[in-house]
């Protein structure tokens, strides 16, 4: 019952989570807002002291597709997080250690550069060519080991932003601010533009996997185990590879490389709720929006700067990645 | 076609990787409702014919009829109706509950999520098995003697009419290889084909109905008048002199030291 509640906690989270980011933050105060609120509910004639539209530009035009963005973007990444490591079997695995991030991120920057070809396709390709990469280094026999496919992933990961690099080179210095700015993994320029061109992939992916969630389980038992129940792991493996690699590259194609993100958050939820991906799917999507928002929440309003919010992430992100390697029960064995 | 009597008709079945020959011209029957063993020295092809059987292998020469069809023609979900399979010893990475990795049994006959009636024949599985009191444990924490336990709880949440497994036992001590080939025995009855590789001829002849002989890839057959735990036999497939000492109609068999005790 007690993880019933939680569940449902979770499924809930971004609710209170979405109200306080909207009304935290500078240039409009909580306080502004709720009087804004109460005139409004209570039909009081307007206070002329109050710009309301300035409110309404702040939250209608900045925070909201901000906020919007950055719960989908959270939620991408962890869903997807969640679902790669069901299907490689690897509790270690994300879109960031795969090479999925950077392939992604070699995708969008070119397309930056080269203006006929689309941030998302673009993105989207790579990504997929740079998980498969992985995956396939990795193989030896027929069997992928939990740390060969890290490594493979490292490699993988450092072929394209080797890539990255040589883009950055080659572009114009406007060209350039933009492409830097952007693989540090930001929010802080979401709009409603930037809202549409996500959403599409995100949600595609996202409901895909929602609806392939229980077949997760069937592949989380192994190859043989799979097989002996009438499903070919192969071709699952790609149903679920896909729109994984959908969800993961539209979020990074539109807010940069926040990494480890898709590798905390679903532990985290497995260790709330435990392994059975029908319930932890759903729960990583709200919580790793919900998580992202709090994290962006912060990065916006603690300091008078704005820190790139993918760096908060893989600041906090690395050390719980060194704890799971270390917890004797992940990782070394085969 | 439908014969009742067997289960499994291979005829002219060959496989190997690249030059080297596993099976060579494997043709046999496996009775319906009985308890099959498959018995022979590491290497001799046991588990490839076993594979080959449940779909998990390519078959490339030759041909396997099951319950009267031809596999050739049925569908994964299909077969995974007929036959379900258990392999060696499963590896499992996340600490699932045990009923839901006996769950995971029900895929050919789910769409995209379980229904009520996949939740309450996984429950029956378990209680079939003995072990509903592990429903709710994480399969991770289990002795292997259980999460074997749970593996068949899987297969038949399966519905299969023929139950194949590769080496269930060997991982497991004494005990609780007594008990798990109880319970095979006691499948057999419910009633269901049971095919099942052993490395043990001693638990074979104890709790098995047929037995199969496999050698370097062949079969090994019996001459008229030979039964299975004849020394002969025995010396013939493990290249090794025996004693054999009578237990009740058969036999219990040891093989014999270096020195020749």
């Amino acid at each position: 019952m007690n993880k019933l509640l939680l569940r449902y906690t979770l499924y809930i989270l971004p609710l209170p989570v979405v109200f306080i980011s909207l009304v935290l933050g500078p240039a409009v105060s909580a306080r502004q807002l709720f009087d804004w609120f109460v005139e409004w509910s209570l039909r009081r004639p307007p206070d002329e002291a109050v710009n309301r539209d300035l409110l309404r530009a702040v939250l209608w035009d900045v925070r909201l597709p901000r906020v919007l963005l950055t719960l989908l973007v959270g939620g991408a990444l962890a869903a997807a997080g969640n679902s790669l490591q069901a299907l490689f079997r690897n509790p270690l695995v994300s879109p960031y250690i795969l090479g999925l991030s950077a392939g992604a991120a070699f995708g969008a920057a070119l397309a930056v550069t080269i203006p006929w070809l689309p941030v998302q396709l673009a993105a989207f390709v790579f990504a997929l060519l740079a998980v498969a990469l992985s995956y396939y280094l990795a193989r030896t026999n027929k069997t992928v080991s939990t740390v060969s496919l890290i490594l493979s992933g490292v490699i993988v990961s450092g072929i394209f932003t080797a890539l990255l690099t040589i883009v950055q080179f080659l572009t114009d210095p406007f060209k350039l601010q933009t492409i830097v700015q952007w693989t540090m993994g930001n929010l802080h320029n979401a709009s409603w533009d930037k809202l549409q061109s996500a959403a599409l992939g995100i949600a595609v992916g996202v409901i895909w996997l929602f609806l392939f969630r229980w077949r997760m389980n069937v592949l989380a038992m192994g190859d043989d185990e799979t097989r002996a129940v009438g499903l070919n792991p192969e071709h699952q493996r790609l149903l679920v590879l896909i729109p994984a690699t959908l969800a993961a590259s539209a979020a990074i194609a539109v807010a940069g490389v926040i990494g480890l993100l898709g590798l905390a958050i679903p532990h985290m939820v497995r260790m709330m709720l435990g392994p059975d991906n029908r319930y932890t799917l759903p729960a990583s999507f709200t919580f790793g929006g919900a998580f992202l928002l709090i994290v962006d929440t912060c990065s916006r309003s603690v300091a008078q700067f704005e820190i790139p919010v993918g760096v908060f992430t893989t600041l906090l992100g690395g050390p719980f990645f060194i704890f799971l390697l270390k917890k004797a029960r992940i990782g070394w064995e085969a | 076609m439908g014969s009742v009597e067997t289960a499994l008709d291979i005829q002219g079945l060959s496989f190997g990787y690249g030059d080297r020959p596993i099976l060579t011209d494997v043709s046999v029957q496996i009775p319906a409702g009985k308890l099959t063993v498959l018995l022979g020295r590491n290497g001799s092809g046991k588990s490839t014919l076993l594979r080959l059987l449940a779909g998990l292998l390519p078959v490339k020469h030759g041909r396997i009829t099951l319950m009267g069809h031809d596999m050739h023609r049925l569908s994964a979900a299909e077969k995974a109706r007929i036959i379900g399979f258990m392999p060696q010893q499963h590896r499992a990475v996340f600490p699932f509950a045990v009923e839901d990795v006996v769950l995971t049994g029900r895929a050919g006959h789910v769409r995209l999520l379980p229904r009520r009636e996949d939740m309450e024949k996984a429950l029956q599985a378990l209680e079939q098995v003995g072990i509903s009191h592990l429903q709710g444990r994480p399969f991770t924490e289990l002795s292997g003697g259980e999460q074997q336990m749970v593996m068949i709880a899987r297969v038949l949440a399966q519905e299969p009419q023929i139950v194949m497994l590769d080496e269930p036992t060997s991982h497991l001590d004494f005990i609780n290889q007594a008990r798990l080939l109880t319970l095979i025995r006691q499948l057999v009855s419910t009633p269901l084909t049971v095919l099942v590789v052993l490395h043990d001829p001693n638990s074979a002849f104890l709790y098995g109905d047929h037995f199969i002989f496999l050698k370097n890839g062949r079969i090994e057959l019996l001459e008229s008048g030979e039964s299975p735990w004849d020394r002969c036999v025995l010396e013939r497939i493990y290249d090794t002199p025996m004693h054999t000492l009578p237990y009740g109609d058969r036999a219990i068999v040891v093989p014999q030291d270096p020195a020749g005790r």
